[in-house]
């Protein structure tokens, strides 16, 4: 049977594209929509790969939750266009140039890698939730109730950082107001 | 020797190799948006990209060992990706609110 990698090669070309597409586009809109293209894609693969549950993780709490995040602060900062004057000379092929040196390494390192036989396990219920849930409530117990302190840790971060209060451009021209004064 | 590099899926299979090449394609392709774009918010997307070619590794992983910890561990990596960017984009905002920034290299305050 083809079926699988018609899929799998649809999928990949998908995510290629709209990989390119993220860090292509001169919008910032663009790529963030480009990147939720990129997670429904791979999710597809995700569920090739007898992942069904990360499948429904990734498409309603990555593609649904945080990129919507994304969007929100996308639409509440504004259109933001990039310069096209830089700081950084050379910056473009200095880029490529790092990211190819790294790439090339990563290929070289992957080259004459075997991979070990896979275990011995019933592969009719690999990946639903129950399997996930055994997992992940016996031997990850500890990892994952760390996960919720993280979790609240961020909260509690993100809504201190994102608080009301006096910005920094009032105090400066409170500041200006009282030398005024003084003056 | 088998080619234990073969998945099955269902009735096929399909090459862990090709899977993780895309995984890898996508993480350079991650790695150069953060090197060229200096929109923060462009930077932060790029860093999730990377984060979802790493995942795809694991899943490949778990479904080539029939081994599940891959997949827990996935999960693990998306509710830090999530905690991440939460705090990043409250961050950006924060600095939004005092000026704006068109470019990330302007951010430069902090160095000595």
């Amino acid at each position: 049977m083809i079926v699988p990698q018609i899929v799998f090669w649809v999928m990949a070309v998908i995510a290629v594209l709209a990989g390119i597409g993220v860090i292509a586009s001169r919008q910032p809109i663009r790529s963030v929509l480009s990147l939720v293209a990129v997670m429904l894609a791979l999710s597809v693969i995700f569920l090739l790969l007898s992942a069904q549950f990360v499948f429904a993780v990734q498409v309603i709490v990555y593609a649904g939750a945080v990129m919507v995040l994304f969007l929100f602060v996308v639409a509440l900062l504004g259109p933001i266009r990039e310069r096209t004057s830089r700081r950084l000379r050379f910056q473009w092929p200095l880029s490529i140039l790092i990211v190819a040196v790294f790439g090339v390494f990563v290929y070289a390192e992957a080259q004459g890698i075997g991979f070990r036989a896979p275990d011995k396990v019933d592969m009719t219920f690999f990946g639903t939730v129950e399997q996930i849930a055994i997992g992940l409530f016996t031997t990850y117990l500890f990892p994952f109730e760390l996960t919720s302190i993280l979790l609240l840790v961020a909260a509690v971060g993100a809504i201190y950082l994102s608080r009301g209060g006096r910005t920094a451009s009032e105090i400066r021209r409170q500041e200006e107001e009282e030398e005024y004064n003084v003056a | 020797m088998p080619d234990y590099g073969q998945i099955q899926v269902g009735a096929g299979t399909l090459d862990a190799r090709l899977v993780l090449g895309l995984a890898f394609i996508l993480f350079l392709l991650g790695a150069v948006g953060v090197l060229i774009r200096r929109n923060p918010i462009v930077i932060l997307v790029c860093i999730e990209l990377m984060l979802n070619a790493a995942n795809l590794t694991l899943i490949t992983f778990a479904a080539q060992l029939h081994n599940l910890e891959g997949q827990l561990f996935t999960l693990m990596t998306m509710t830090v990706a999530a905690a991440e960017a939460v705090v990043g984009l409250a961050i950006l905002i924060d600095i939004y609110r005092v000026r704006d920034v068109d470019d990330i290299d302007e951010l430069s305050e902090l160095k000595g």
